[in-house]
């Protein structure tokens, strides 16, 4: 599904990232963990083509394709989607239009005529069940005065909309309570199935538990220094990073 | 320079005064507003508060009014449920139910009709106001329009519609509207044109609030994209009135709002929101002065504009309390979005004080699109263009969903998306 080599990013002159290299097959989940700083947030914002973030080497491939090749949206309409560690409040333009804009957007990407109303409102609907959120958040600006955790929800509300083949989700359980944290697992895992893959950036390993990763990686300084399965998450929450600092220099 | 048009201004009222009609406005008063214009000198763009204007354009205009009225009345927009319509084109009144409705009386004051205690007195000394005074001078008819006391809310509708081009003369759309104690009306104007026209349009209007009163006025300005639409507006607010003045403007190729509401009486109430939305070489200037002179009075004040192109839009808005205007509320929300490397915006937020105890809060800020919030809608698969039109869009509701009548604000998003030339992209929202 996706494979990362040799990824070299800067911002704003500044290099990030130094060679990262990453595998994640279809079907499987993957946890991305490492200090503060050390480039988790770079990497999706790379994958997702934002603005600044310039690749200097190296390749990125998804589902066979060239992913740099491609701009933010058409990367998102071949089935990218990023959740924002910080979700962008737009207010003036409405959750519903948003989520029925991006849908469309996608199908007219595949030839396919743009979704019925009904359809529409009924798939937004079942999903805001799942995701406890209530309907009246539908007519408000897109995250505006939204609590952090509804804002994180309701990325996860979009995810499950557009359904789409690669979800990186950056730090999608920091700011949620304990039952809003079940939640959310629940909805991604719904996701889950052979023909999608996710990666997951998260410091706890309690989403961990919620969503069993098929792998564990940790980037330390804008490289991955240790991957593992979902013990290397366990001990990582016992002993820390300093060990793979040490290590990685 | 200004001197100059001034000569001009007087010479051309010289050979068309005696055909002015006197029950709009008497001759000797139109004679003093001329001698009052010249003695002021038109306004300047040194001056502080005109900086912004593009005031060139009155040294290409004809002042005289049009003469022969044009028999083609550009297409009107879909009218609206509720609303009397009253057509004025180039300046005179083409049509319009005359007479009274209920608790309403409306009627142009080019035929001479019975007295009404309502007067528009003399141009205040409000240096602002000089171009007042040319329409004062040069004003062919004049709306009056009355809300009587307690009557059930109504809602009128004005068209000023431009037809002619610049060498045939100026229009000078004129209105006075009072309300009555705890009357309720809204008033919509529309100034628009024909394609071709490139006349100079100089309205003045006038409200009067009573007490307890209310009164919503929309001002929406699509002038042809060559008329040069200059307009004075003055609003004299009693005890309690409330007045929420909302314009949106598009059209023109040079326009300026020149606008002075005086909160007379305790808890007057002023909502002014304004949208300004300016391409190529449009330049859009407002000027608002809100002038608390009684206690417990109230302001809110929120300006949006986007200036693409090479145009220029520009909101100075100033907020002055006075001595006995203890307890007063002003706010602020001045706006601006510049939407390419060659667009301007200025905004000036301005307060004078002259009390304790007020509360005041503003806020003006300038700047480009939000890339954070591009980025967001660019992650969801939507197309830069979209995204873009949706953040102008979205910038802009905060002045539009302000517009309590449903239809009318359809008709002003989907005008807005038209000019944004964005129709096609918002389709789902219009
Ligand atoms: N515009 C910028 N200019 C310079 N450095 C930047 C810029 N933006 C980010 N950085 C730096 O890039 C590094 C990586 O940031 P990033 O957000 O990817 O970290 P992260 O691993 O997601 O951290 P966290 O766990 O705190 O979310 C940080 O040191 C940050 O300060
Ligand atoms: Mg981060």
């Amino acid at each position: 599904m996706l494979k990362i080599e040799n990824l070299h990013a800067t911002v704003d002159g500044k290099e990030i990232l130094k060679g990262l290299e990453l595998e994640v097959p279809a079907g499987e989940v993957h946890a991305v963990m490492g200090p503060n700083g050390s480039g988790k947030s770079t990497l999706a914002y790379v994958l997702a083509g934002r603005p600044g973030y310039a690749v200097t080497a190296g390749r990125i491939s998804f589902q066979g394709q060239d992913l740099l090749a491609l701009s933010p949206e058409e990367r998102a309409r071949a089935g990218v989607f990023l959740g924002f560690q910080y979700p962008v409040e737009i207010p003036g333009v409405n959750n519903v239009y948003l989520l029925k804009a991006a849908i469309n957007a996608a199908r007219k990407q595949r030839g396919e005529p743009e979704v019925d109303a009904f359809e529409f409102l009924t798939l937004v609907r079942e999903k805001m069940r799942l995701m406890r959120m209530d309907e009246s958040m539908l007519s408000r600006g897109v995250n505006e005065g939204f609590s952090g955790g509804e804002k994180k929800r309701n990325e996860i509300l979009q995810m499950l909309v557009l359904e789409p083949r690669l979800a990186v989700l950056d730090e999608t359980d920091s700011g949620l309570d304990i039952d809003a944290l079940k939640i959310v697992a629940h909805g991604v895992n719904t996701l889950r199935g052979p023909q999608r893959s996710l990666v997951l950036v998260t410091h706890y390993q309690r989403l961990l538990e919620h969503i069993v990763p098929d792998r564990v990686h940790v980037l330390v300084n804008g490289r991955i220094v240790r991957s593992g399965d979902r013990t290397l998450a366990l001990e990582l929450e016992r002993r820390g990073y300093d060990w793979l600092i040490g290590e990685a220099a | 320079m200004s001197s100059a048009v001034t000569e001009q201004i007087r010479k051309e009222y010289g050979a068309v005064h005696a055909a002015l009609p006197a029950s709009v406005i008497e001759p000797a008063r139109r004679a003093e507003a001329i001698e009052r214009l010249c003695a002021q000198g038109l306004p300047a763009t040194r001056e502080e508060n005109w900086r912004y204007t593009n005031l060139r354009v009155l040294e290409h205009v004809r002042f005289a009014p049009i003469e022969t009225q044009s028999q083609a009345v550009p297409p009107l927009p879909e009218a609206l449920p509720g609303f009397v319509r009253y057509v004025f084109v180039d300046g005179l009144l083409r049509s319009g139910a005359a007479g009274s409705h209920p608790g309403l009386t409306v009627r142009s004051l080019r035929t001479p009709g019975p007295s009404s205690s309502a007067t528009w007195g003399p141009c205040p000394d409000f240096p602002e106001a000089r171009l007042a005074l040319l329409n004062e001078a040069f004003a062919t008819d004049a709306l009056l329009i009355e809300a009587h006391a307690n009557a059930a809310p109504a809602a009128i509708e004005l068209v000023f519609a431009a037809s002619a081009g610049a060498q045939a003369g100026a229009s000078y759309p004129r209105v006075h509207v009072v309300l009555e104690a705890s009357a309720e009306l809204i008033v919509l104007e529309r100034h628009m044109g024909a394609p071709e026209a490139a006349s100079l349009v100089n309205s003045a209007v006038r409200a009067d609030v009573g007490e307890n009163a209310r009164l919503t006025h929309y001002r929406l300005q699509h002038c042809a994209p060559r008329t040069a639409w200059f307009d004075t507006l003055t609003a004299q607010l009693a005890a309690q009135a409330r007045y929420h003045l909302l314009t949106v403007g598009t059209g023109a190729l040079t326009a300026r709002s020149t606008v002075h509401v005086r909160l007379a009486g305790a808890g007057a109430e002023l909502a002014l929101s304004a949208a300004a939305l300016a391409d190529r070489q449009q330049s859009h200037d407002m000027y608002a002065l809100s002038e608390h002179v009684a206690p417990n009075t109230r302001t809110t004040e929120t300006f949006r504009g986007i200036a693409s192109g090479r145009a220029r839009v520009a909101f100075n808005g100033k907020i002055a309390v006075r001595e006995r205007a203890g307890g007063s509320d002003s706010r602020q929300s001045l706006r601006g979005l510049l939407d390419g490397p060659e667009a301007e915006v200025d905004l000036r937020p301005q307060l004078e004080i002259y009390t304790d105890e007020v509360r005041c809060s503003h806020g003006a800020t300038a700047g480009k699109l939000d890339q954070n919030m591009l980025f967001y809608l660019l992650s969801r698969g939507i197309a830069p263009q979209t995204a873009q039109h949706l953040l102008k869009w979205a910038f802009l509701e905060d002045v539009v969903a302000k517009i309590e009548c449903a239809e009318l604000r359809r008709q002003i998003e989907r005008d807005l998306a038209s000019q944004m030339s964005a129709a096609a992209t918002l389709k789902e929202l219009l």
